[in-house]
């Protein structure tokens, strides 16, 4: 296919999220020549805002089965081809003393119907298993839920596409559709690093903005009819519990507690809100005091367990188009054919669904994408395993231990965060083991690769990449020291001062609506450093 | 136990509070749960900063803009001038060298290169007496190999506004290695520890004074003088350029001296110094508080004639916010702040936090509030002092020294 990029993709594909980066892998894959957009970074809006739970399905057998059965479908497609991003942990469904214990055989029935495997446990068993579980639970079942990382995931998807010739833009916000007649042509961005506008034209433009697709729409002149329902979650500083926990009842607020990386996570909150608010979303006292409610009854020591932070993300819910009250809403995958539906032909949608089904959305999108452009060429991303998680862990071991001297922990926290890439941390000197973020184990070795080979703009970016400032500190300490190799690499030392101000600014975001306890005392002491003897201000360019 | 004097809190308002009512022959113990604000110690301590958002050019002067409520105001200005001398000359008497006036600001050099407005400024550092100007044209900016908690380029950068030329350098030393090798190892205090023994300062001189050829001046972090007192000073003998220390990364290393060397103070003056303890509560009987009990101590009690509240801010655990109120956690007292934790907040972090202000209720003579009635021997000291934002006025270390001082002479009155 056409490779010339100077003058037309055969795909422009907008927005960095999951699905985005995803499509950008298939449609590489296929031997399509294909841009990716993205305003920010890679996993900003819902795919980054989230759980992280790799569903088994279960949470929606009763009341959706259609997309109980995708679920379980990706979720071992995920655990093959996604390795190093995932934990496979299992999942409870938790019946509690106020709960019908009658739900259960109903819910048992709906998962072994949809493909998903269940075991009932008695609850003494339960509690052995996961003794951080409600001690008062009647019923336990056992369903095969995990843990995902969705920046990771999203990254090696974009890292995959790339490899497969893909140019991929960060920073890089659609300010326009470009049409010719009745034919969509292709994007005009905002470039944010150089503060310019620059056309790019492709044969197919692709929006994979979720949420943000309403806009994307209308600057293409069509109308697709959203409806933003906000999610907060709350961030715990340990990991209590080592199965995901749900509640054996009909989905309902805060009944989900995930277990990932060094934390865990309870979510999550809905509710409708206004378009206008979704670059602008914020914890209110109201939801963290559901979630906290809500979290301890599935696990008590939530209530003495300190929260890190609180952050909210938006589901891309769609309703269908004989409905604009947006009462009928669907929760699965919805894909547009603006040619079919509007008569305007080069733009097609892809929204709705969820991280778990991000590949699936993929395929299905990559399917119209070629169907359109005339292509055959068949999807392999459900079997062509993604970057990093290529080898088997016990090669795994000998690739990393070749490539480090250095200490376990900033080894072993490489290795989970990166998979079979671990090696390309290549041990410069003995100065690269260093430790940059000590709560993360992160070291120079890998905030050096992060800077050099995965899209790193700014140390938002960074933690995205690495956990940098992500752990119980929030940056205290790391990112100030991150914010220096950041600058040794940029040699922009303005510039930097103001990165580490909004990095500061963007942790406390998460941090004010949960700040008491070890918090206010942390954010406290980050202030006397940052402000008191740095003089660090919010402007400092 | 009995004492004529106990303080609850070991940083620097307590040590000041503790020194001088030994110094006046009172038999005092501290009672300290650890490290405290002095282990981040940027060399200097303010007066006042800022009022405001405009710089204070004389301190003196300013306060009398401040609120009613503000601890300066509270202590009364006609108190203040002679306090703020008094302060400078028990830091002197400790064997710290500090140097600067409270009727004038000077400026210190922050590692972001900014000037900085402050009142006394320990010997390690340099004192300039203007914002706008640097002495020198060509600055030589150190670091070591390593080394991640000092950010030279943001010092290079600062510079740049003072129209100087500065050049970073790193400096590889082999009484590193070790500590190098560990990848969190590579610290302050560590780094500090090896400079404590001499031959690694001679060493180190040596290799800057090869680095230093053609520049006016040598920029290094403030890492010289842990345990070893009289190494900051060989340091600058040995460098044949002026030396312009600035901070890293906490833990500071003159902070720690400095806390070691009020501690020292305290106790050759006869002061009982109890680390690593907490205060459990206390026994009151009518508006008096009759004695204390520690963790580590268990049923022994503490009797005093006197006590002195100087806990700190929320950092330190003077003061403890959960989901639903704010309280004090030894005593349960007064607190002065909101009790709904939407107010204590505001969404841009640099801008001025409501909790910041918060902290424990006081009687005008610095007696902590209980149930709305002062206790008639127990008084308030430091951070745990509401009233003020310090981190936005740059009077953290005022309010601490000179509280604690007024605290001591209504004891000694």
């Amino acid at each position: 296919m056409n490779k010339n990029r100077s003058k037309e993709y055969d795909v422009i594909i907008i927005g960095g999220g999951a699905t985005g980066a995803g499509t950008a892998r298939d449609c590489a894959m296929r031997g399509l020549s294909v841009l990716l957009v993205e305003r920010h970074d890679f996993a900003t809006g819902a795919t980054g805002r989230n759980h992280g739970l790799l569903h088994s399905g279960a949470r929606y057998a009763v009341t959706d089965h259609e997309s109980a059965a995708e679920c379980i479908e990706e979720n071992m497609i995920l655990r093959k081809i996604a390795n190093h991003c995932i934990e496979e942990n299992n999942g409870l469904f938790l019946t509690l003393p106020e709960d019908d214990i009658a739900f259960q055989s109903q819910f048992v029935d709906a998962c072994t119907s949809a493909g998903i495997s269940t075991e009932i446990i008695d609850p003494k068993l339960a509690l052995r298993m996961e003794p951080s579980a409600n001690p008062n639970l009647i019923g336990a079942v056992k369903v095969p839920d995990g843990s995902v990382d969705p920046f990771r995931l999203t990254m090696s998807n974009a890292l995959d596409a790339k490899l497969h010739g893909a140019d991929i833009l960060t920073q890089h916000e659609v300010i326009d559709i470009l049409k010719d007649q009745d034919r969509v042509n292709g994007v005009e961005l905002f470039d944010h690093a150089k503060k310019e506008k620059v056309k790019y034209y492709g044969k197919i433009v692709c929006n994979a903005a979720g949420i943000w697709g309403h806009n994307i729409a209308k600057f293409a002149g069509v109308n697709i009819n959203m409806f933003p329902a906000k999610g907060s979650l709350l961030i715990f500083g340990h990991r209590v519990n080592k199965m995901v926990l749900n509640r054996c009842r009909k989905p309902a607020n805060a009944d989900i507690l995930v277990p990932g990386d060094t934390i865990c996570l309870i979510g999550t909150t809905s509710e409708r809100i206004p378009i206008e608010e979704i670059d602008n979303m914020y914890v209110s006292k109201d939801d963290v005091d559901v979630l906290i409610r809500e979290g301890v009854k599935l696990s008590p020591s939530l209530a003495t367990t300190r929260i890190l932070r609180a952050y909210a993300g938006v589901r891309p819910l769609v309703a269908a188009d004989n409905d604009p009250s947006g009462r009928s809403i669907s929760r699965g995958i919805v894909l547009l054919d603006h040619k079919e539906r509007d008569g305007l032909e080069g733009f097609i949608t892809i929204t709705g669904g969820k991280l778990m089904t991000y590949r699936l959305m993929a395929e299905e999108a990559t399917d119209l994408i070629c169907k359109k452009l005339d292509f055959d060429k068949k999807c392999e991303t459900a079997n062509i395993p993604l970057p990093g998680s290529e080898k088997s862990d016990e090669t795994l071991n000998n690739v990393s231990q070749k490539v480090y001297s250095g200490s376990g922990i900033t080894q072993k926290s490489a290795k989970d965060r990166h998979g079979s890439l671990a090696h390309k941390i290549a041990k410069g000197d003995e100065n690269e083991d260093s430790m940059v973020c000590e709560c993360e184990g992160v070291s120079i070795g890998e905030v050096k690769y992060a800077i050099n080979e995965l899209h790193v703009n700014n140390l938002i970016d960074l933690r995205r990449r690495t956990r940098v400032g992500m752990g119980t500190c929030q940056g205290e300490l790391c990112a100030c020291r991150a914010a220096g190799l950041l600058c040794e690499s940029m040699e922009e030392p303005g510039k930097a001062k103001d990165d580490l101000a909004n990095f500061l600014q963007e942790r406390w975001k998460g941090m004010s609506p949960i700040a008491w306890g070890e918090t206010i005392n942390e954010i406290q002491f980050t202030s006397w450093i940052y402000e008191g003897i740095y003089g660090l201000k919010p402007e400092n360019n | 136990m009995k004492f004529d004097n106990i303080i609850i809190g070991g940083g620097l308002s307590g040590l000041t509070c503790g020194i001088k009512l030994a110094e006046q022959g009172k038999k005092c113990a501290i009672v300290s749960s650890g490290q405290s604000a002095i282990h981040f110690f940027s060399g200097s301590f303010d007066l006042l900063g800022k009022v405001n958002g405009e710089e204070v050019a004389n301190p003196l002067e300013s306060m009398k803009t401040l609120s009613e409520t503000h601890p300066y105001k509270r202590v009364g200005l006609d108190k203040i001038e002679r306090l703020t001398n008094d302060a400078l000359h028990l830091l002197v008497r400790a064997g710290l060298n500090f140097t600067g006036q409270a009727d004038r600001n000077h400026f210190t050099l922050t590692p972001m290169g900014i000037m900085k407005p402050t009142w006394l400024t320990l010997s390690d550092f340099t004192c300039f007496d203007h914002k706008d100007s640097f002495p020198w044209k060509k600055a030589v900016i150190l670091n070591f190999s390593g080394f991640l908690d000092f950010h030279t380029l943001f010092i290079k950068d600062g510079l740049k506004k003072f129209d100087v030329h500065a050049q970073i350098k790193n400096v590889s030393m082999k009484q590193f290695e070790a500590i190098r090798r560990n990848p969190s190892e590579m610290r302050s205090t560590n780094i500090a520890k090896e400079f404590d023994k001499e031959n690694a300062i001679d060493e180190f001189a040596k290799k800057a004074n090869v680095l230093s050829d053609g520049f006016d001046v040598v920029i290094l972090p403030a890492v010289f003088g842990l345990f070893n007192k009289t190494i900051a000073d060989k340091l600058k003998e040995k460098i044949e350029k002026p030396v312009l220390l600035l901070p890293a990364i906490p833990p500071s290393v003159p902070g720690i001296r400095t806390q070691i060397t009020l501690r020292e103070r305290f106790q050759e003056l006869g002061g009982t110094y109890l680390l690593g303890d907490n205060v459990e509560g206390g026994v009151f009987e009518n508006g008096r508080l009759l004695e204390i009990r520690t963790i580590n101590h268990g049923d022994i009690k503490f009797e005093a004639d006197q006590f002195i509240l100087a806990s700190g801010s929320f950092y330190s655990k003077g003061i403890v916010a959960t989901h639903d109120k704010l309280y004090e956690p030894i005593f349960g007292l007064d607190i002065d702040g909101d009790s709904n934790r939407e107010k204590w907040f505001d969404e841009k972090i640099f801008n001025d936090q409501a909790f910041m202000h918060y902290g424990v209720k006081t009687d005008q003579n610095f007696r902590a509030l209980m149930n709305g009635e002062p206790v008639e021997n127990l008084y308030v000291a430091g951070s745990v002092l509401g009233g003020a934002n310090p981190l936005k006025e740059g009077s953290g270390a005022g309010i601490s020294l000179l509280t604690s001082l007024h605290a001591a002479e209504q004891i000694l009155k």
